[in-house]
Order: structure tokens, then sequence, then C-alpha cells
């Protein structure tokens, strides 16, 4: 899938994936598409919650190689 | 015929470890995580799992209250109600916790459910955490919390409170019948807190977090009810009633910081005879338990280790804060912030506020420390 920005949060616990997840969005135009990974269990919970609560759209996620990924658009 | 210490020791110890089991696989299913909610709230504006850390604290101290007027449970001998009020170890103790929570990618429980789930980073976090705390009750750090920090206290039982409850304070303020203040105090909070949770709709709809908060703060009522009710009986030796297999010797519910430490002490001193498992270690090995239990069901147990060296610099200073800063305030975001508080004690809720404080304020310079690196 298409995405216009890569974040690697791998190795970070929460709530740093999060607050690194922010910063990349606010660098970003609206529609475009950023891309997390992550190895922090709890980001399965947090990165919907932080989605739907900040009017962005989870595009998608799941786990390769042992790190998990998200694909979200900015509002 | 009468169960004998042994038994009751067992029961205290097994009952610690099945509560603290079912405590570590709910709040893995959960995600129940103090540093977590406060995270939410200052990166989302989103207030769910505060709201289920208030629920669980609502049922935990109508729970309490319930077993301290039905007699079942002499809460007030509970070291959080203790009438001295160590105001200065409760806010630097609890400012530093915050801190440590946050610079450790979440507080002791956080930790141990990691662990369950196979991070050997916080097992590391843990061990650090463990020793730190262990200082600060019986080395160095604990030498410089008494000279330091615990003489700044208001002793309450020099004005004739006999604890440092908000029933307490009221009692003495409106000059109510203790019970009828408990009553009130109690009912005030429970229902103040209980409106704040449920008249958010998006919580209602939330079933998960509900029933989790629920769970969890029952859960805190139990352990109460298991060291300060199953666990009372008579000491062979003295003759006198005693608490069995309790490391303060007295009634205790969950709390992680000083039980870290006395787990890792039990360990390095095994064949110490006066060594004994207890409830609060019981507790450290069944919320670990439980937690591996249901990320081994759930398909979400994965060996983690440090990304890189300033996390693992970052990881070890909150561990260090977590257990100094834990022990100073007589207990973490579990200990102060669901036990301690469903007491109603005075000293809990001043250690609560400080913990949040101290990671809410950690959380901003986070945030405006990964808006400024570039």
């Amino acid at each position: 899938m298409h995405f216009d920005q890569e974040l690697d949060a791998s190795g970070l616990p929460c709530p740093m994936p999060i607050v690194k997840t922010k910063k990349a969005l606010a660098a970003l135009s609206s529609g475009q598409v950023l891309r997390v990974w992550s190895t922090d269990g709890a980001t399965l919970d947090d990165m919907p919650t932080f989605a739907r609560h900040t009017g962005n759209t989870l595009l998608a996620s799941g786990e390769e190689g042992g790190r998990y990924y998200f694909l979200l658009k900015k509002a | 015929m009468a169960a004998t210490p042994a038994d009751l020791s067992t029961v205290v110890v097994g009952g610690g470890f099945a509560v603290a089991f079912v405590f570590g696989a709910v709040a893995s299913r959960v995600n129940f995580c103090t540093m977590g909610a406060l995270s939410d709230v200052v990166n989302m504006g989103h207030w769910g799992r505060v709201r289920m850390w208030l629920l669980a604290i609502a049922v935990a101290m109508a729970g309490a209250t319930l077993l301290r007027l039905g007699g079942w449970v002499d809460l007030p001998k509970a070291v959080a109600l203790r009438p001295q009020l160590p105001l200065l170890s409760l806010v630097v103790g609890g400012v530093l916790f915050g801190v440590g929570m946050t610079l450790s990618g979440g507080c002791v429980n956080k930790n141990l459910l990691r662990l369950g789930a196979g991070s050997l980073r916080s097992l590391v976090v843990l061990v650090f955490m463990g020793l730190a705390s262990y200082m600060t009750l019986k080395g160095l750090f604990g030498q410089w919390r008494v000279t330091l920090l615990d003489p700044v206290r208001i002793d309450l039982a020099a004005s004739g409170w006999p604890d440092q409850g908000l029933s307490t304070a009221a009692a003495q303020l409106f000059g109510l019948p203790a019970q009828q203040a408990l009553m009130l105090t109690a009912g005030v909070v429970v229902l103040a807190l209980l409106a704040f949770v449920f008249l958010d709709r998006g919580f209602r709809a939330n079933t998960a977090q509900m029933l989790g908060g629920a769970a969890l703060g029952g859960l805190v009522v139990c352990g109460w009810y298991v060291s300060g009710h199953l666990g009372f009986g008579e000491s062979p030796q003295t003759l006198e009633n005693i608490y069995f297999a309790t490391n303060t010797r007295t009634v205790e519910s969950l709390s992680f910081v000083a039980p870290v430490g006395y787990t890792l002490e039990l360990l390095m001193l095994w064949t110490d005879q006066s060594l004994r498992v207890t409830f609060g270690i019981a507790s450290v090995l069944g919320m670990v338990a439980g937690a591996a239990a249901y990320a081994l069901a759930a398909g979400r147990f994965r060996w983690e280790g440090f990304g890189s060296l300033a996390d693992l610099r970052s990881q070890l200073i909150g561990a260090v804060l977590m257990g100094f800063g834990g022990v100073t305030a007589l207990g973490c975001t579990v200990g102060q912030g669901l036990t301690g508080v469903s007491t109603l004690a005075i000293g809990s809720f001043i250690a609560v506020a400080a913990i949040v404080a101290g990671c809410v304020g950690t959380l901003k310079w986070l945030l405006w420390k990964a808006e400024s690196d570039d």
C-alpha cells in the first residue's frame, strides 16, 4: 500500500511510538499517509485509539518480520 | 479444627497469587496502564483509560468500605491509614515515581505485565527497580529517605486522629460518629467518581473497559479480604492475633514496588529461614503468570529487548526513580493509586496527585523534546 513517509519506532516503549507518530503526522499534509513500525505490543491497542481520537484514519495494520506496522492517513 | 499457621500462610500466599493472576490477565486484556492512561490524555485528549482507572478506584473504595463497615477487615491497621502524614516523602516520592514510570515505558504494574508477555527489557527494569526499592527500604537510599524526607510529617495521632482517612477528617471537622462519617465520605467520593466515569457516552459503550475497571477494583477488595480476614489468626508464639504472611505484618492488598524488592531479597537469601513467601511476593509472581497466560492465549507473547543505548539509559534511570519514589511515597500507581485510595487515606490522594504531576510533566517534556529534535 502507498505511503508518503515512514517512521521506525521499533525498540521504543510506550509512550514514544505515539509521541513520534504525533510529531511525524504534524509534518504531513492532509490526505498523506504515514507508515509506522513498532515492536511495542501496546501499540496494537494505542494506535487505533490514537487514530480514532485525533481524527486520522487507520488504513491498515499488521505484523511483518516480528514488527507491527500501521498505515495512518492524516485528516 | 482451627487452621494452623502454616494453613493460614498458605491461604494468604495462594490467595495473593490467585488475585494477582486474575489481575494480570484482566489488566493485559484491557490494556490497563496508568502511564498509558495519562499519555492518552496528554497526546490524544482521550480519557477512556483514566475513566477505567477511576472506575476501579470507585469499586475498590466501595468494597473496602463495606469490608470495614461489616467488621470483616480492620482496615485502619493498613500502612496507608497510619495517623502520620509524611508530606515531603509522599510528594517527592510520588513525583519521582511519576517521572520514572514515564521514562520506563510504564509503572511497575505495566512492567510486570510486559515481562509476562516476554519483555526482557521489563525484566531488567524490574531488577533495577527492585534493587532501588530495597535500597530505599533498608539501604543507602533508605538513610536519605529517613533523614531528609520522612521527618517532614504531620502527626495526626497527636491531634487525636485514630487514622488519616478522609472519613476521620470529616468526623473530626463535623463532629460525626465514625461509622456515619465513613459511609458519608465514601458514598460522596464513590458517587462523584461514578458520575464522572459514566457521564461519558464513549465509555459507556466500551464494555471491555467497564468490566475491566470493575474487575480490577474488585480484585483489590479481594486482596484486602485475603490478607485481612482469611489471613488473620492467632500466632502460636505470642497467642495474639496477627496477619500471616505479609511483609508489613499488617493487612495488605495489591502493591508492587516493595514486593519486587522483597522478591529479590528472598531469591538472594533463600537459605535464610526467617524469610518466607508472602502475599506481596506471591502477587508479583501472580501478576507475571496472569499476564503470561493472557499473552500466550491471545497470541501476543514475544521476546523483546532494548532498542538502543539511549533506550537502555532512559529505562534504567526510570527504574531507579520508580524504586526510590515508590517506597518513599508508600506505594505505586496500584499500591497507592488503587489500594491506598480505596482506604480513603489522605496520604494516598497526595501520593497519587504527585505521581500524576510527575508523569504528566515528563510526558509533556518528551513531547516537547520530540518536536524540537530535528
